[in-house]
C-alpha cells in the first residue's frame, strides 16, 4: 500500500482536554471516549480525501493511476495532481492520470480534490516498483484451418512498436473444443519485442479432425521485460475465434486416405445427421465419443501396419455404412547394401536394399532418387508394383572424363525419408559383363588362339582374364592373360602346351585391375587339336602257332595321348641279320598278324601311322630266351587281382611282360599281356575277363635286347570254387574183409580250384533201404578217410565183414568247398575160415565137457559121503556128517569165511556163477536149516542139501549159462 | 454345344457380322447364352477374391451391403413382372446398357486396385478377363439385336468426371458394387438370353 500521511489544517483542541481533571475512573472512561471520538474523527476525514492510488501501464511508456474518490465527492469531481518528475507540475483533471513513465525512484504525487467541504490532500510516494504491468489483449488477426492435415493456424501481432525496448513475451493460446468449450490444447510460446509490430505464427496438429467440431481458440500474453522492476500481469483472453466445418448433408468420414505411422494414435469421426450404430476398425469394434449433434468419433491407439489395401475404419447407420481407409506403415529404412558398380564404363548400375518393409504399396511406395553431388545429376527410381525385399536397381549414365561419383540415394514416402551416400570410383568398381563370340583357331597340334568379345569402354584400365582349359577325363586348368583394355573390342590370347588330337573345352572370365569382381563365365568352347605323329609304337607280343611254324604279332591299340590322331594302319616288318621283311599295311581295326618263320632269331617291328606319320617302331625278338629251371606255382587272388612277385634280375634291361591265359584254352594261348618296368619286382594282374573257378596261366618274362626269356610260370585262379564233378571210381578187388577201389583225376575245367584232397565215406549198407541218405560225418557208423595225396589214386579198405553189402562214396574238395558225392554199394566176399571154426568150436566144447565130467564122477570120496548123506536118518546125524567130513579134510570151519570155506571151485566171475546163488525157490529150506545147524559151519550147507533137488536146480543153471555165454559171443 | 470354355470365348469375341446380312437369331444367341453361361461361373469367384483383397470387414465372412449402390451403374434387380413383360428390344437394351456400363466401371475399379492391391495379380487378372466377357458380350448382344434387326443403341460414357476424386474406402466400396452387379447382371443375361433362346430356336 501507498503511504499516506494526512495533513489537518485546524488546530488540535487537546489543551482544552488535558485540563478536566476527574477521579481516576472516570478520567479513564472518559479518555477512552475521547480517543474513540477521536479516532472516529481521523477515519472520516481519509474518506473525505482521495485513496487507494493505483498505476498500471501497458506498454511501460504510460502509467495510468487511478485512485478511489473521496465519499460524498459526486460523479464528475475535479482534482489536482501534481508530482515531481524533475520538475513540479500539477495538472487539474476529473478521475485518473496517465503519467509518462517515471523514472526510477520514489515520487511524491499529491491529489487535491477540488471541492469546497474540507480542505484535504492526499500525498503518494510512487515507484515504478509499485506500477503494473498487464498488457492489452492481444487480437488474433487471422485462425485459418488446413482440414486435409487437421492444422489450426493462428495469426496475431505482438505489437510490438509500443513498447519500448525488447522484451520477453510469453504468449498463452488455449483451444477448445465443442460447444461445450473443452479445453483440449493450453500451450505457451515464447517471442521476443523488437519494438516494431510483428506478426505471429502458431499451428496446431490437432488430434481429432478439425471437421469433426467446432474448434476455437484464443490467446493472452505476459510481458517479461527485465527493466521494469513493476508487478506484472497476464492480459485479458482476445476474444475467441472458432473454426467449423460446414457440412452438407452427406454423411462424411474424416479423416480419408490417412497414411500413419505404426503404432501411433488417430480419432477417426463421422459427421453425420444419422444416428451412427457402432464403429469398427477392421473387425474390431470401438466405443463412439459423442460430439456436437449426432456426430461421432472413435480413438484408435497403437494402429498396427496395415495390410496393402489400408486399415478399413467403418460407420454403421441404420441402412448404410460409411468409412475411410488408414494406411499405416513406416518411413522408408535407410538403404542398404548400397553398391555402385560399372559394367562397361558406360553406365553406372547401383543396387541396394530397401531394408525393412514400409507396409505402404501403390502411390504411398518408396521413391527413390538417386543424386550425384559433383554432377548435380539425379534418376529416379520408376515405383515397382510388387514390393519386395530383393535388391532394386538404378542405372546412371557415366558422365565424360569423370571416375570419382559421390551419390547420395534418397528414399522418402509420405511418413518420411532416409538417404544412404557413397563415394565410388568407378573404374575400381568394374565388373565386365560375360564375354562373347569366343572362337578358336589352330597354331599348331599343341597351340591355339583364343579370341573374345567383351563390350565396354576399358580403353584406360587393364583387363585380366582367366581361361579354363578342360580336357576329358582331366582335371581343369587355369591360365591367367592380362591384357591392355580396348574400347568395345575382341580380345585374343594364345594357348601353348595342349595335346594334340585332344578335345578341349575353353571358356573364360575376366576382371579388371585392381580386382573387383569376376565376370560371369562365357559360354564353354569346344575344340580338337590337330593331329601330330604318335609318340610311341604299340605294345606288342608274340606267340608262336601250334604248329610252330607261324609267328602271331599281337599289338595293343596307343592309348589317345600316345596315338596324337586316329591311327589308319599298322606296319609290321620282321628283320633278321641278312634282311627285312615287311608286311603290306594292317588297316587300324586290327591289331594282330600272323608271319611264316623259322625258327631263326628274328626282329619283329610294328609301328603305327595316323595322317600326320609314324610312330616309333615297337620291337620284339621271335624267339624266346630259353630257361631250363622253371616250376610251377599257384596263385589265388589277393584283394583286387591276383599278385605276381618275382626277384630283381638285373639281366633284365627292357621290361618283364606278363602274359596270361585260359589254361584250357589251345595254343596259342595268350588272354593278355602286361608291361611292368624292369625296376619292379611285383605286378597285380586284374581283368575284367577273369572268372571265378577259371584256371588261368600266367607267365612272367624278363625282357633283354627285345628278347624275352620265360622267369616264372603260375597257375592261378581268381576265385576257387568247389568241384562241379565227383571223381570217377570203380572197385578193382573185393575180398571177405577187404575192398580196393581206384578213381581217375577231375578235368581242371570241372575241378575249379587246386585240389586239396579226396574224402571217403563207407558203411555198412544195402541199396533201396533206409541206410541211403546222406552221410553225415558224425554218424558213428560210417568211417571216414580222408586223402590230403593229392596223387594217391587207389585206397584198401580193410576189417570188412565178409559177405556184407558196403556203401562206398567219394568225393573231392578245394578251397572252394566240397564236390559232389560219388556212390556204390560192393558185397564182400563169403568167409571160409569162419565156417570151420564154427563147426569145430562146439565139438572141441562137447569133448572138454566130457573130459570134466569123468573127472568128477571119478573123485570117490564125494560120491561116498553123498551115500552116506543119503543112509543118514536125521537132520543131527546129517550135521555130523559134516562136522566129520569138514575135519576128516582136515580144516577147521571157520566162521564166517564164506561158503567157499571148505570146498575151494574154480574161478569164475561170480555174476556167471549159478552155484553160489541160491534160487528164491530154495530159500525156506537155507533158512531153516541154519537155524539146525551149528553156528561156524553154516558154509558147508550148500552139502547138506538133498541130492535130488541139486541136480534138478543145477542142470537149469547150466542151461541157463549155455545161453547166457552164446548170447554175449553173438552180441561181442 | 460342348465347346470347351477358352475356346468358345474366343469364337464369341469375334466381331459380329457386318449390318445388312439377315441372319438367323439362333445361331448369335446361342453364342451369347453360351458365353453368359460361362461367365456365371466365375463371377462369384471374382468378387470372392475382390473382397478378400479389400481387408475386414470387406473380407469377413458373409459380408454384404446391399444398401451400397452407384448411381452410374443401372441395378439388375427388377421385379419378376417387369422383367418378364420388357419386349426384345428393351431387354437387349437393359443387358447392352448394364454391360458398357460394367465394362467401363471394370476398367476403373481395375485401376483402382492397381494402387490398393499392387501385390496381387490374381484379382487384377480377374478384372482383367471379367472385362473382357463383358465386352465380349456386348459384341454377342450387337449380333443379336443386328439378327433381330433392332438398332444398336449408341455407348455411352457412364464414368463421366466423377470418380477420380475418390477416397482410398469409396474406390474399395465402388469395387464391390460394380463386381456384385457384375455378377448380378450376368445372371440376369442368362435368364434373358435363355428366354430368347426359347423364343427363336434354332
Amino acid at each position: 500500500m501507498m503511504d499516506i500521511s494526512l495533513c489537518l489544517k485546524r488546530p488540535s483542541r487537546m489543551g482544552d482536554s488535558k485540563r478536566m481533571r476527574m477521579t481516576s475512573n472516570f478520567q479513564w472512561l472518559l479518555l477512552t471516549v475521547l480517543l474513540l471520538y477521536l479516532m472516529n474523527q481521523v477515519n472520516s476525514q481519509k474518506k473525505r480525501t482521495p485513496r487507494d492510488l493505483k498505476c498500471i501501464t501497458n506498454n511501460l511508456q504510460v502509467w495510468d493511476c487511478s485512485w478511489r474518490a473521496p465519499s460524498g465527492a459526486g460523479h464528475g469531481a475535479a482534482y489536482e495532481v501534481c508530482f515531481e518528475n524533475g520538475s513540479h507540475s500539477c495538472y487539474r483533471l476529473e478521475k485518473n492520470i496517465k503519467l509518462p513513465a517515471l523514472l526510477p525512484g520514489d515520487h511524491e504525487i499529491t491529489i487535491n480534490p477540488l471541492h469546497d467541504f474540507g480542505n484535504f490532500i492526499s500525498k503518494f510516494t510512487l515507484n515504478e516498483k509499485n506500477v503494473s504491468l498487464i498488457p492489452d489483449a492481444p487480437e488474433i488477426l487471422d485462425l485459418s484451418a488446413d482440414f486435409s492435415t487437421s492444422t489450426l493456424h493462428l495469426k496475431w501481432n505482438d505489437k510490438g512498436s509500443v513498447f519500448p525496448h525488447h522484451s520477453n513475451v510469453i504468449w498463452e493460446i488455449k483451444v477448445l473444443r465443442k460447444k461445450n468449450m473443452e479445453i483440449v490444447k493450453l500451450v505457451t510460446h515464447n517471442t521476443t519485442l523488437n519494438g516494431r509490430d510483428t506478426v505471429h505464427h502458431w499451428s496446431w496438429i490437432s488430434d481429432m479432425p478439425l471437421e469433426c467440431a467446432t474448434h476455437y481458440v484464443g490467446i493472452r500474453c505476459y510481458i517479461d521485460d527485465p527493466q521494469f522492476s513493476g508487478r506484472k500481469e497476464w492480459s485479458d483472453w482476445s476474444p475467441l475465434k472458432n473454426i467449423s466445418w460446414s457440412p452438407d448433408s452427406q454423411t462424411k468420414v474424416f479423416p480419408q486416405d490417412r497414411v500413419l505411422l505404426v503404432g501411433s494414435d488417430i480419432t477417426v469421426c463421422c459427421v453425420t445427421q444419422e444416428k451412427v450404430l457402432s464403429a469398427q476398425i477392421g473387425s474390431t469394434y470401438c466405443p463412439l465419443i459423442h460430439l456436437d449433434g449426432k456426430n461421432v468419433a472413435i480413438k484408435i491407439r497403437n494402429i498396427s501396419a496395415s495390410e496393402s489395401s489400408g486399415t478399413n475404419v467403418v460407420f454403421s447407420v441404420e441402412d448404410n455404412m460409411f468409412g475411410t481407409v488408414i494406411f499405416a506403415g513406416y518411413p522408408p529404412d535407410i538403404p542398404q547394401k548400397l553398391n555402385c558398380e560399372t559394367y562397361d564404363l558406360k553406365e553406372i548400375i547401383c543396387t541396394w536394399n530397401p531394408g525393412r518393409p514400409t507396409f505402404l504399396v501403390g502411390p504411398r511406395n518408396t521413391s527413390y532418387t538417386l543424386f550425384e553431388s559433383f554432377s548435380g545429376k539425379y534418376v529416379r527410381f520408376k515405383r515397382v508394383e510388387l514390393p519386395t525385399n530383393e535388391s532394386y536397381q538404378l542405372f546412371f549414365q557415366m558422365l565424360p572424363n569423370q571416375e570419382i561419383y559421390n551419390f547420395t540415394l534418397n528414399a522418402r514416402n509420405p511418413l518420411g525419408q532416409s538417404e544412404s551416400t557413397l563415394l565410388v570410383n568407378i573404374t575400381e568398381k568394374v565388373h565386365p559383363h560375360i564375354p562373347t563370340s569366343v572362337k578358336v583357331k589352330d597354331i599348331s597340334s599343341t597351340a591355339v588362339t583364343l579370341s573374345w568379345h567383351l563390350p565396354g569402354s576399358f580403353a584406360k584400365i587393364k583387363l585380366l582374364c582367366q581361361i579354363e582349359i578342360n580336357k576329358t577325363n582331366s582335371i581343369h586348368e587355369l591360365r591367367n592373360v592380362t591384357m591392355r583394355g580396348i574400347e568395345n573390342s575382341s580380345y585374343l590370347a594364345a594357348l601353348d602346351k595342349l595335346n594334340p588330337y585332344t578335345i578341349y573345352t575353353f571358356r573364360i572370365r575376366c576382371c579388371t585391375d585392381p580386382f573387383w569382381k569376376w565376370s560371369k563365365w562365357s559360354n564353354e568352347k569346344q575344340y580338337l587339336t590337330t593331329e601330330a605323329i604318335p609318340s610311341k609304337g604299340p605294345d606288342t607280343w608274340r606267340e608262336w602257332s601250334s604248329d610252330g611254324k607261324n609267328l602271331i604279332i599281337y599289338w595293343k591299340p596307343l592309348p589317345i595321348n600316345e596315338a596324337n590322331g586316329k591311327i589308319l594302319s599298322y606296319n609290321v616288318s620282321c628283320s633278321s641279320d641278312e634282311e627285312t621283311q615287311s608286311l603290306s599295311e594292317i588297316p587300324d581295326p586290327q591289331h594282330k598278324a600272323e608271319i611264316q618263320l623259322d625258327k631263326n632269331d628274328y626282329i619283329i617291328s610294328v609301328v603305327a601311322k595316323n595322317s600326320v606319320g609314324s610312330s616309333p617302331p615297337s620291337k620284339i625278338a621271335s624267339m624266346e630266351i630259353p630257361n631250363d629251371d622253371l616250376k610251377i606255382e599257384q596263385a589265388v587272388r589277393m584283394g583286387n587281382g591276383i599278385l605276381l612277385t618275382w626277384n630283381y634280375d638285373p639281366n633284365v634291361t627292357c621290361d618283364y611282360v606278363i602274359k596270361w591265359c585260359n589254361s584250357s584254352r589251345s595254343e596259342p594261348c595268350l588272354m593278355d599281356w602286361k608291361k611292368v618296368p624292369s625296376n619292379s619286382t611285383e605286378t597285380i594282374i586284374e581283368s575284367d575277363q577273369f572268372r571265378p573257378g577259371v584256371r588261368y596261366n600266367f607267365f612272367v618274362y624278363g625282357c633283354r635286347n627285345q628278347g624275352y626269356q620265360l622267369l616264372r610260370s603260375i597257375i592261378g585262379y581268381v576265385e576257387e570254387l568247389a568241384p562241379v564233378v565227383a571223381p570217377n571210381f570203380t572197385v578193382e578187388d573185393t575180398s571177405a574183409d577187404s575192398i580196393l577201389v581206384k578213381w581217375e583225376e577231375i578235368p581242371v575245367e570241372e575241378l575249379r580250384g587246386f585240389l586239396r584232397g579226396y574224402l571217403f565215406y563207407f558203411e555198412k549198407g544195402e541199396r533201396d533201404t533206409s541206410k541211403m541218405r546222406v552221410l553225415e560225418s558224425g554218424r558213428s557208423d560210417i568211417k571216414v578217410k580222408n586223402i590230403t595225396d593229392i596223387s594217391q589214386k587207389t585206397l584198401r579198405i580193410a576189417d570188412l565183414q565178409g559177405k556184407t553189402s558196403y556203401h562206398l562214396v567219394l568225393r573231392a574238395y578245394t578251397d572252394g568247398g566240397m564236390g559232389p558225392e560219388k556212390s556204390m554199394f560192393v558185397v564182400t566176399k563169403e568167409n571160409s575160415v569162419g565156417l570151420i571154426i564154427a563147426i569145430l568150436i562146439p565139438v572141441a566144447v562137447a569133448v572138454i565137457v566130457g573130459v570134466v565130467t569123468s573127472i568128477l564122477c571119478y573123485r570117490k570120496r564125494e560120491w561116498e559121503v553123498i551115500r552116506l548123506w543119503k543112509s543118514l536118518q536125521g537132520w543131527k546125524d546129517r550135521a555130523v556128517l559134516v562136522e566129520l567130513a569138514c575135519l576128516g579134510r582136515g580144516r577147521s570151519l571157520p566162521r564166517s569165511s564164506g561158503r567157499r570155506s571148505c570146498c575151494s571151485r574154480p574161478d569164475v566171475p561170480k555174476e556167471l556163477d549159478p552155484w553160489f546163488q541160491a534160487p528164491p525157490s530154495l530159500q525156506p529150506y537155507i533158512q531153516r536149516e541154519e537155524g539146525a545147524l551149528p553156528p561156524g559151519c553154516q558154509g558147508g550147507l550148500w552139502l547138506a542139501w538133498p541130492v535130488s533137488r541139486v541136480h534138478r536146480w543145477s542142470s537149469r543153471v547150466a542151461q541157463q549159462k549155455f545161453y547166457s555165454r552164446a548170447t554175449s559171443t553173438s552180441t561181442t | 454345344f460342348l465347346l470347351p470354355a477358352p475356346l468358345c470365348l474366343l469364337t464369341l469375341l469375334l466381331p459380329p457380322l457386318g449390318l445388312g446380312v439377315l441372319i438367323s437369331p439362333a445361331e448369335p444367341i446361342s453364342q451369347a447364352y453360351s458365353l453368359a453361361l460361362y461367365m456365371q461361373k466365375n463371377t462369384s469367384t471374382l468378387l470372392q477374391t475382390y473382397l478378400q483383397c479389400q481387408g475386414s470387414p470387406f473380407s469377413d465372412p458373409g459380408f454384404s451391403a446391399p444398401e451400397l449402390q452407384l448411381s452410374s451403374l443401372p441395378p439388375a434387380a427388377v421385379s419378376f413382372k417387369t422383367w418378364h413383360a420388357l419386349n426384345d428390344r428393351e431387354r437387349l437394351s437393359c443387358a447392352q446398357g448394364a454391360f458398357l456400363a460394367l465394362t467401363q466401371h471394370l476398367q476403373l475399379v481395375g485401376d483402382d486396385q492397381s494402387d490398393l492391391n499392387p501385390g496381387s495379380p490374381i484379382l487384377l487378372a480377374q478384372l482383367g478377363a471379367a472385362r473382357l466377357r463383358a465386352q465380349g458380350l456386348l459384341g454377342n448382344m450387337a449380333a443379336i439385336m443386328t439378327a433381330l434387326g433392332l438398332p444398336i443403341p449408341p455407348e455411352e460414357d457412364t464414368l463421366g468426371l466423377v470418380p477420380f476424386g475418390a477416397s482410398a474406402f469409396e474406390r474399395k466400396c465402388r469395387g464391390y458394387v460394380v463386381t456384385r452387379e457384375y455378377g448380378h447382371w450376368t445372371d440376369r443375361a442368362v435368364r434373358d438370353l435363355a428366354l430368347l433362346k426359347a423364343k427363336y430356336p434354332g
